[in-house]
């Protein structure tokens, strides 16, 4: 199994009482927030986590893209892939990833992703997200039914641009070009692997299970609340024909280590509540803009009781810690008990690639390095084994993480 | 009285409002096409293209057999009222009056409105109105059964949201000179999507006093005199 880093790089210093007096995290979330020292300090001080995430072993880096978004300060994540590429050398650089359907044309993006895999020399790992609609729809302004037909199209026209071998025109219904002609293409040929960030709809799965792409169910909330997830996904997978290769699947999961069960329940507790009370405290009208999912969508979620729970409960904002340790938001504890929790949940979900959470809300950085070092060391040596009989087909060519030097 | 053609607001088609009824008890011939989307019905999926969109209401009423005597009085609501403008302008031949009730089109970016899309599907009604909800608003796709109504709801949101989103500005203010036909606008004192003082960007018109956004539910006696005057 992969071990991949996954940075959101949160603000890290919203008030406590942001949920009184801010309606939303996101969309039009006050910007006199924002301390422009901080914002400096921590882009700086994510990066060193993220390369440090490599010294510790970890097969991966990741991280993504969001906008007007107070927990995720990565509105363009290519810069940061750009500044990874060039201080690491071993760990897959994951974008998950670029918003196929902001960017016009979706050119840009088969070309600043061709640059980082150079720069990286064949690290890329290149996710298409649809993007939620609070990225999207509401802070980007695309309207919300060309959303999914704008991003099949943009997917579709950067895998061309990469892999045609001379100047071609495109006439699509969003993308008209008389000359397509990208350069530079990708390092790997015929190009990065292609992954799929999603959060739960049945035309991600049929997108990914058709055209053989990694999905990522990217959750907030653990490895139990994406068993629907995952399985729908897996089922869409065998009603395609296709093989149960775990490595086709990615699923994020908040994990915080320390030496004891006990010292751990001490140590998250905090950045935990401030993620999941403050960070994720956005305001419901920004999730449901008409079109942004499909019918068949839109019919199964009246018929999904356990998403329906989950929503109610995080509007309520009344998550307890011990509500997140119970339902397996954050699984926490010794090496030996984070070691037992995610390969039971890893075996159930059939996932090959875990993107382990392992900065959240606001952590210090001792905390972050400290948390990262014991599960490189103590948690992900036993679990990496895990599915070695598949092949992965879908992992960067010039990645490597076989031999791990871990600094202090 | 010519027959009349009406387009219904960003509710989608929930039949004849309350002034048009009283209009069609005294013998007006007033039809509602049945436009995709609008209608609730399964399998819709918006045209991407705003020009593909107005072919579709254009396609619809050409079908429905309205043209066949000549032209019609059009009258159009909130998201109708923007497309009934824009036929008016791109088609004047087949418009001999032009009603429009709080059309959406033309937008100001310093007064936007209330975001009627940044609520969640089952709190929207409540803010197109003054005096609530009227029932047949409510009830508008029960008939596809309690299973399929949240689906139709939504997809009727699809269809209206597809031709506004972001803003509900489509640039009519460079078209509205083509509109040759006479011309009623009518506005909701109360709207909180359009401020009524949009109006202005229109030409002018008459701003009712307790009405919300969709003013021929809120005030039919108002809008039907109103509109009984214009097209007499």
């Amino acid at each position: 199994m992969k071990m991949m880093w996954f940075h959101f790089m949160p603000y890290p210093a919203l008030p406590d009482d942001f949920n009184k007096k801010h309606r939303s995290v996101w969309v039009d979330i006050d910007p006199a927030l924002f301390d422009r020292d901080i914002l400096a300090e921590s882009y700086d001080t994510y990066i060193d986590q993220l390369v440090y995430a490599e010294e510790c072993g970890f097969d991966a880096i990741c991280i993504n893209e969001h906008h007007n978004n107070g927990y995720g300060m990565m509105p363009s994540p290519n810069l940061i892939a750009a500044v990874l590429a060039n201080r690491t050398s071993k760990a897959a650089i994951t974008v998950l990833g670029n918003s196929v359907a902001l960017y016009n044309p979706p050119v840009r993006v088969a070309e600043e992703f061709a640059m980082i895999d150079l720069f990286s020399r064949g690290r890329l790992i290149a996710g298409f997200p649809v993007g939620t609609s609070m990225d999207t729809c509401y802070s980007y302004g695309v309207n919300p039914s060309q959303l999914r037909p704008k991003y099949y199209e943009g997917i579709d026209l950067i895998r061309k641009a990469w892999t045609s071998t001379e100047p071609f025109a495109y006439n699509g219904e969003f993308n008209k070009h008389r000359y397509v002609n990208p350069v530079p293409r990708p390092f790997q040929k015929p190009h990065p692997p292609i992954w799929i960030p999603g959060g739960g709809s049945i035309e991600t799965w049929d997108f990914c299970a058709e055209n053989d792409y990694v999905y990522g169910a990217l959750t907030y909330y653990g490895h139990k609340f994406v068993r629907e997830t995952v399985g729908g996904y897996w089922n869409r997978v065998e009603a395609h024909g296709k093989d149960y290769n775990p490595n086709r699947l990615a699923v994020t999961q908040f994990v915080g280590v320390a030496d004891t069960d006990a010292e751990a329940y001490k140590l998250y507790k905090e950045p935990a509540e401030y993620f999941f009370n403050r960070s994720l405290h956005v305001y419901p009208g920004f999730t449901d803009p008409p079109g942004y999912v499909t019918e068949a969508s839109v019919r199964a979620r009246y018929k999904s009781a356990v998403r329906a729970a989950a929503r109610a409960k995080q509007a309520a904002h009344d998550l307890t810690w011990d509500e997140m340790v119970e339902n397996g938001y954050v699984v926490i504890g010794s090496p030996d008990t984070v070691r037992e929790q995610l390969e039971a949940a890893a075996k159930d979900l059939n996932v090959g690639n875990l993107c382990a959470i392992l900065h959240f809300g606001n952590m210090s950085n001792e905390l972050v390095r400290y948390n990262t070092k014991l599960f490189g060391e103590k948690v992900a040596p036993d679990l990496k084994p895990m599915f070695g009989e598949w092949d992965h087909h879908w992992w960067p060519s010039g990645a490597d993480t076989t031999s791990p030097e871990v600094s202090a | 009285m010519s027959t009349i053609v009406y387009l219904p607001g960003i509710a989608g088609n929930a039949g004849l409002s309350p002034a048009l009824q009283q209009l069609a008890d005294e013998g007006a011939r007033i039809v509602i096409p049945d436009i995709p989307g609008f209608n609730g019905a399964s399998g819709f999926t918006p045209p991407a293209d705003y020009l593909d969109w107005l072919a579709v209401f254009w396609d619809v009423i050409d079908a429905s057999g309205v043209l066949a005597d000549g032209s019609v009085a059009l009258i159009g609501a909130s998201v109708g009222g923007m497309i009934a403008a824009e036929i008016a302008a791109l088609r004047p031949e087949i418009v001999s009056k032009l009603v429009l009730l709080a059309p959406f089109g033309i937008a100001d970016a310093s007064n936007p409105g209330f975001d009627l899309y940044a609520v969640r599907t089952p709190e929207r009604m409540a803010h197109l109105f003054a005096k609530g909800v009227p029932e047949q608003i409510a009830n508008r796709f029960a008939h596809y059964g309690p299973e399929e109504e949240p689906v139709a709801v939504y997809l009727a949101d699809i269809a209206a949201a597809s031709l506004l989103w972001p803003l509900g500005d489509r640039g009519l203010n460079k078209r509205l000179h083509r509109i040759g036909c006479p011309k009623l606008v009518l506005w909701g004192g109360q709207d909180e999507l359009l401020p009524p003082s949009l109006i202005d960007a229109w030409g002018g018109g008459t701003v009712i006093d307790g009405a919300g956004h969709l003013l021929e539910w809120d005030t039919p006696d108002e809008v039907a005199s109103a509109v009984r005057s214009f097209l007499a």
